[in-house]
């Protein structure tokens, strides 16, 4: 009788340290697990952030770069150029004394080159740094552009606000919407074969939206992403969103062509006026 | 009709409820469509067959007949569907090739275990309890439940147990293996028909577990969504 007794006790014992262990057992995969998700979730944030960081000081690195260069041209090339203009005058002077026409009109030439040559690099050191950008925002920036386009092009190009003054925002912001338009109608211009390029930019209280419409041939969205994003330069508009937290949109509207939509959140600029930008400051510039 | 039924209901209301409850994870299980997701269709069909067993072996017990036999041979039965629920859940070859070794082995030795523990076959009305097969059974869920846990902390598929169906179903069934593995031996010897050992409170024990291993599929099941099982 009394070893049925022991027995029972010991049944019950064993049977409730076995539960216990598989409670704890239960207990400690769910803990274990979530913390295991923690960790993952901090190293995917701290990879995250790297490559963030990572990605804006490449792009600061292009963007001094550019200004480098841009400086170059002007101080160097334009200087240069300026000279040989300003001999090129005296010179034809002299020339227009003696008389003979062969050489007058191969001074004429050499004059006309040359001043061609002074606007091409005017031209591409204004390419290279958007100086309207930094002086007067982004509206007469993307005025600008539109107006070079088209006298370049067999294009209509429309542009439209929902607000006639642009508040000012900070210039990563500005110079990264600029980017992202010029990338975009570069593209409907190279890859759309399009007559007519919409350009809308509407900000709100929390966001800023670029929209950029073209009437060309249309892409699959899906299909682009796919074929990882490279070919058209979409890799770096969405790589430049990722640092100021924007999204893009791809669209095929019903009418054909295609549309992007790039959402940036506001971020007005600081209280001190930025100084306006020199495009052939010698300074590092951090965008 | 149903007085004996009744009655042995009345004296015996705890494993009586053990019986009856398997009707809520079954309801869920139609209600939520959980049978789409392979894994819960096994489920499914344990429930049906545990109902079946349970419900003849209570019409039984009320008739003072020996319902034994049910019970030995719903060891293999449901090894094979609960255990064949991870066949799709394990990813390595060699876990699914255990499983299915072990649910191969398991029937063999519980037929070599009833007649282990049985002097005369024909002999129902003295059909004894299997002396190792439900320890067996206990032990080889139990490891494959660990080795499922191990799977799902290693891979870190899932972002919240606690949303995850099966993880209710493994934690249900950890609970009711864990409560039976040491008493299952001794059933051999209490459940005879000249009983003379009383197992008191520790008797009820399964069937308590038993109870809250339903509850706990009746938990996973309600957690199932069919957009999702896909995912799982």
């Amino acid at each position: 009788m009394q070893s049925s007794e022991e027995l029972k006790w010991a049944l019950l014992i064993a049977s409730l340290a076995m539960l216990a262990m598989a409670f704890c057992m239960i207990a400690f995969v769910m803990y274990y697990q979530k913390r295991r998700f923690e960790e993952e979730k901090k190293i995917s944030d701290i990879e995250k952030n790297y490559n963030r960081l990572l990605l804006d000081t490449a792009l600061n690195s292009e963007e001094t770069e550019r200004r480098r260069i841009a400086q170059d041209l002007h101080d160097d090339i334009g200087t240069m150029l300026s000279l040989t203009k300003l001999s090129l005058n005296q010179l034809s002077k002299l020339v227009a004394n003696s008389g003979d026409e062969k050489e007058e009109s191969i001074m004429k030439k050499s004059q006309s080159l040359v001043e061609e040559t002074i606007l091409h690099v005017r031209r591409i050191t204004r390419d290279l740094v958007p100086t309207t950008l930094e002086r007067f925002g982004l509206m007469e920036a993307i005025e600008e552009f539109i107006h070079k386009l088209e006298e370049d092009n067999n294009l209509i190009i429309a542009f439209q606000s929902n607000t006639e003054e642009f508040p000012r925002q900070g210039q990563k912001l500005e110079l990264t919407l600029y980017r992202i338009m010029q990338e975009l109608v570069n593209n409907a211009i190279k890859h759309a074969s399009c007559t007519k390029i919409d350009i809308v930019l509407e900000i709100d209280e929390e966001m800023i939206g670029l929209r950029v419409t073209d009437n060309g041939v249309g892409f699959d969205p899906e299909k682009i992403k796919e074929s990882n994003l490279a070919g058209l330069g979409l890799l770096g508009i969405e790589s430049r969103l990722a640092i100021v937290n924007g999204t893009v949109q791809y669209e095929q509207p019903a009418k054909g062509g295609s549309s992007a939509i790039a959402r940036i959140p506001v971020n007005p600029a600081s209280g001190n006026k930025p100084e306006p930008l020199h495009p052939f400051r010698r300074e590092r510039v951090n965008i | 009709m149903f007085d004996s039924h009744f009655a042995y209901i009345v004296n015996n209301p705890i494993s009586s409820i053990a019986v009856f409850v398997t009707v809520l994870p079954l309801t869920l299980t139609i209600v939520r469509k959980a049978f789409f997701d392979q894994s819960l269709r096994l489920l499914f069909c344990y429930l049906v067959a545990k109902l079946i067993i349970d419900l003849a072996m209570l019409h039984f017990a009320s008739h003072r007949t020996n319902n034994i036999l049910f019970y030995n041979l719903s060891i293999p039965l449901f090894y094979a569907l609960l255990g064949g629920m991870f066949y799709f859940k394990f990813s390595e070859r060699s876990r699914r090739r255990f499983l299915i070794a072990s649910i191969i082995g398991l029937f063999f030795f519980c037929a070599w275990d009833v007649v282990n523990s049985n002097e005369d076959l024909h002999n129902m009305r003295e059909h004894r309890v299997v002396l190792y097969s439900k320890t067996v059974e206990g032990v080889l869920m139990i490891l494959l439940i660990l080795l499922y846990f191990y799977e799902i902390i290693k891979s870190l598929q899932i972002p919240n147990l606690l949303t995850f169906p099966f993880f209710w179903v493994c934690s249900g069934l950890l609970l009711y293996y864990s409560s039976l593995i040491f008493i299952a031996p001794v059933i051999h010897y209490a459940y005879t028909w000249n009983n003379t050992m009383d197992l008191g409170i520790t008797e009820v024990i399964p069937s308590i577990f038993e109870i809250i291993c339903a509850l706990l599929f009746s938990v996973g099941i309600y957690h199932y969504s069919p957009k999702d099982y896909a995912k799982q």
